[in-house]
């Protein structure tokens, strides 16, 4: 155009003269829906999808979507009529094979019948608010094939039965298995789920119901429990070869519930084959199958916990009460460090070091330690027997490894005091005859048990070490300033700090002349370099040695208690003496003399003296002679008694009643520290806060924290309230 | 100071037996600091308190000072003030015999069943001297637990001694055991 004016540019709609032919819209479906034939018949090559296209998309222009619409719905559904008959008349295994052929013929249909109608797709069904063109399809063959009549029952039947027949060992289409159940997912979830899983999940409780039933009347618990993780197993495989992922977590459940829950007792408790039969075989790859297992059912450990628990107090208890046991102190440790062992092992090997499993252990062995009432007493002497010569060649790994498992039992104590009073007479009697292994090993303990307990626990006995070494410093200073007693150290003094060591009452006994003068010495000495001090022999906690020579000539040198030195000298100037003659000149007292000459000539080996009569007990008339036919094959003898021993009757008592005495001012200061601060508090909360506070000590006594307070209100520490007589005011 | 001697003398112008429990609450009213002795002042002060100026209104206020033990306020105090009233001068506690003593007087009064029983319990298994909160709560136990013992708490915060009776009770048949 060749008109200059400046004039805006429009472009207008292309316009052509349509006709609007009436019968335009019948005929152009016609053609669609002959090209939708042909399709299904697989003669979809010879058609153009330009042209189909067009025309689809002409009639949703011209506002004949709904007639291309519903024209679709019908000719579909015709089609897929037929397809389900064919479907039907498949026999036996081509039944899915057919299904599954016609499947992906029908996606493959709907995928160019939804290329063709795309424009109706994008435009005419979002603005009707109908089903898109692909879902549509899949509707159609949901209602007319998957849940026809005919088909739903026997597909679900068919598919439950291959599932059964994989379980029973035979061998499947997996791949068939696979697309049939992705058909089924691909229809939407319900179908799947309402369709397929549910049934399934019924299906396979039942089955497992059955077959649980069966292994566990003829195999035993670890056989059953392997049987039970297989099949976990075999259903997890096959929920990932042809299942919905999101059944896995169904399937197992109903394995779990089927052979776990529901027979988790009898399992348990089985005769032969329970859990008590493989905790004491330490079978850990059954155990760890059943922690395994069972950590997927509720309560499923909780219930291999309870058992263990029980059947750990049962044997610990047994072990701890069984009177055989309780001969050898050590031995009688020594089987519970085991016990320990062996269940820290289960635990760690085959429970995954489960913590709850670490507590139930613990509160066991808690339980049944204090049953017995001398356990802190016999863990002590385990401990003294170690360091006089269990540790001996031992390296100092090892050494530290077993003081820790020594620790570990201490800890399980309630009566930690009562240890405390033992381990004290025992350190004692181990450094005064200087028979420990390992210094090292000794200083360890102590820390252990400070870092255990606190420094109060270990001052005294940090006390003993120091006067042991302050002994060594203090003899030196001694033989400097003395050298007119040349180089033979005949007299070695430990000097003992009366708080630290445990209390002996003093006792009368006259050494020997040859002594008695070195020892005056040396207490003038001490006493010179440290006034205002007291110094007290302590004959009863001695030693010496002596050279003897007998009748034949033998020589030996003899170790002996201090008692026993001061009765072998006497024979230096007398050839017989009778039992008052020698009571007399040593002046020691009655039970220890008589034990004393016991241990001299009434024990073979060791008889150095002779007694008229020969028997066992002393009476008052009874003469003793030097043995002049002693013999030993050792040149040194080794007579004196000081090592550790378990108590006797008496003694424990004793010991007892000192600690009980020792409680009752610990009661007494807790009680006054609690009620400084509380002012006032009434009588059960007292009772439970002093119990708290002595817990790490020992457990104390409702009785006696009830007479303390009585005590206290006697001596006007506390008082009771005028008008509520369980609470208690505190007097400043 | 008036002594016993003085006390007996008393006692018969007033017509009152010399162990009557009446010479107790005299006592409580003079606050007497121990038995068998009035000082000047105690006596003195004691008979003004209570209004009396001759031997005839003495005579008089006995009975009133009976009934005063009726009173469970009165009675509680006249048997808190008998401990230390009854119990040597320097001692803490009271000895046995003078308390069995007390409380048998006492409990005549106020009939408490078990008193027998508490009695004969101490001299058998106690034989020391009662202590004042002993004392004190033995009147609490027995103004509040039934002799059945039915209503007795073990955790009643009862001086051990009396848990000593319950358990000794219980042992011997003469409670049922609950």
């Amino acid at each position: 155009m060749s008109n200059q004016k400046k004039r805006n540019f429009q472009i207008e709609a292309f316009k052509h003269r349509v006709v609007v032919d009436p019968k335009y819209a019948e005929k152009t479906w016609k053609i669609l829906e002959h090209a939708i034939h042909e399709i299904y018949n697989h003669n979809a090559s010879g058609l153009s999808f330009e042209e189909l296209y067009r025309n689809a998309y002409n009639m949703v222009l011209h506002k004949f979507g709904e007639k291309l619409y519903s024209g679709l719905v019908s000719t579909m559904t015709l089609h897929l009529k037929e397809i389900s008959k064919s479907i039907e008349a498949a026999q036996g295994g081509s039944f899915l094979e057919e299904l599954n052929r016609k499947w992906n013929d029908h996606n493959k249909a709907l995928q160019m019948i939804r290329d063709i109608l795309m424009y109706m797709d994008r435009t005419y069904i979002p603005s009707t608010h109908k089903t898109p063109v692909h879902e549509l399809g899949l509707n159609l063959w949901r209602d007319n094939i998957v849940r026809s009549n005919k088909i739903q029952t026997r597909l679900l039947n068919t598919l439950l039965e291959l599932v059964h027949r994989e379980r029973t060992g035979e061998v499947i289409n997996r791949g068939l298995m696979r697309n049939i159940i992705k058909m089924l997912m691909d229809l939407g979830p319900s179908v799947y789920q309402e369709d397929f899983e549910k049934p399934f999940l019924e299906v396979s409780a039942e089955f497992y119901k059955v077959e649980s039933q069966k292994f566990i009347e003829c195999c035993d618990c670890g056989e059953y429990l392997k049987k039970a993780e297989r099949r976990l197993n075999e259903e997890m495989e096959r929920v990932t070869h042809y299942l919905d992922a999101k059944s896995e977590a169904k399937i197992t459940n109903v394995v779990e519930k089927e052979m776990i829950a529901n027979h988790m007792p009898r399992l348990v408790h089985m005769d032969n084959s329970g859990l008590v039969n493989m905790l004491l075989d330490d079978k850990y790859e059954d155990l760890g199958r059943m922690y395994n297992l069972f950590r997927r059912v509720p309560s499923g450990l909780l219930t291999i916990r309870e058992v263990m628990t029980s059947h750990l107090r049962e044997t610990g208890k047994q072990l701890v009460t069984d009177p055989e046991r309780l001969k050898d102190p050590v031995e009688f440790v020594q089987r519970l460090l085991d016990e320990k062992d062996k269940y820290d092992n289960i635990i760690s090997s085959a429970f995954n070091n489960d913590k709850t499993f670490q507590n139930a252990l613990n509160s066991s062995f808690e339980y049944f330690i204090n049953l017995n009432p001398r356990s802190p007493e016999f863990i002590s002497l385990f401990v003294d027997d170690k360091l006089r010569k269990g540790l001996k060649g031992v390296s100092e790994e090892d050494v530290e490894t077993i003081l820790d498992k020594v620790m570990m039992l201490f800890r399980y104590l309630q009566e930690k005091d009562v240890f405390e009073k033992y381990y004290k007479q025992h350190l004692a009697k181990r450094l005064l005859s200087g028979k420990t292994v390992s210094d090292d090993a000794e200083r360890s303990l102590i820390v252990k048990l400070k870092t255990e307990c606190g420094y109060q626990f270990t001052s005294k006995l940090e006390g003993m070490f120091t006067d042991m070494k302050t002994s060594q410093d203090t003899m030196h200073g001694f033989y400097a300033s003395h050298p007119e007693l040349g180089d033979s150290r005949t007299l070695v003094v430990q000097v003992l700090t009366t708080g630290s060591w445990p209390t002996q009452p003093s006792v009368t006994c006259n050494l020997p002349a040859e002594m008695s003068a070195l020892c005056e010495k040396f207490r003038s000495y001490y006493l010179g370099t440290h006034t205002g001090r007291r110094l007290s022999w302590q004959t009863n906690m001695g030693s010496a040695d002596i050279k003897a020579t007998f009748g034949k000539g033998q020589k030996h040198e003899l170790n002996v208690s201090t008692y026993q030195m001061c009765v072998l000298m006497l024979f230096n100037n007398a050839d017989r003496l009778s039992y008052r003659e020698i009571e007399q000149a040593t002046e020691i007292p009655a039970s220890d003399l008589k034990r004393c000459l016991q241990s001299l000539a009434c024990v073979r080996g060791k008889n150095v003296l002779r007694k008229e009569p020969m028997s066992k007990d002393i009476g008052e008339d009874d003469a003793f002679f030097v043995n002049d036919k002693f013999t030993s094959k050792f040149y040194k003898v080794k007579i004196g008694t000081v090592v550790a021993q378990k108590e006797s009757e008496p003694e424990k008592q004793e010991t007892r009643q000192r600690v009980e005495e020792d409680r009752k001012p610990q009661i007494e200061a807790a009680i006054v520290r609690i009620m400084k601060s509380r002012r006032v508090l009434d009588h059960n909360n007292i009772i439970a806060e002093v119990t708290k506070q002595l817990q790490s000590r020992f457990l104390a006594n409702p009785t006696e924290i009830k007479k303390r307070i009585e005590s206290l209100i006697e001596r006007d520490f506390l008082e009771r309230d005028n008008v509520d007589r369980k609470l208690y005011r505190y007097l400043a | 100071m008036i002594l016993v001697d003085g006390i007996t003398l008393l006692c018969n112008d007033l017509q009152v037996d010399p162990q009557d429990i009446v010479m107790l609450v005299v006592s409580w009213h003079m606050k007497a600091a121990t038995m068998c002795e009035f000082s000047k002042q105690e006596f003195i002060g004691g008979l003004q308190s209570l209004g009396i100026d001759s031997l005839d209104k003495f005579r008089e206020r006995i009975s009133f000072m009976r009934a005063e033990l009726k009173d469970e306020q009165k009675f509680r105090e006249i048997y808190n003030f008998a401990f230390a009233w009854a119990k040597e001068k320097g001692q803490k506690s009271l000895a046995l015999d003078t308390a069995i003593g007390m409380w048998q007087l006492l409990f005549a009064e106020k009939q408490w069943p078990l008193v027998d029983h508490w009695c004969q319990f101490l001299q058998a298994k106690h034989n020391k001297a009662i202590s004042r909160d002993t004392w004190s709560q033995l009147l609490e136990f027995a103004r509040t637990v039934d002799p059945a013992l039915s209503n007795y708490d073990a955790e009643g915060a009862w001086p051990y001694l009396i848990d000593e009776f319950v358990e000794y009770l219980t042992e011997n048949g003469i409670v049922q055991n609950r």
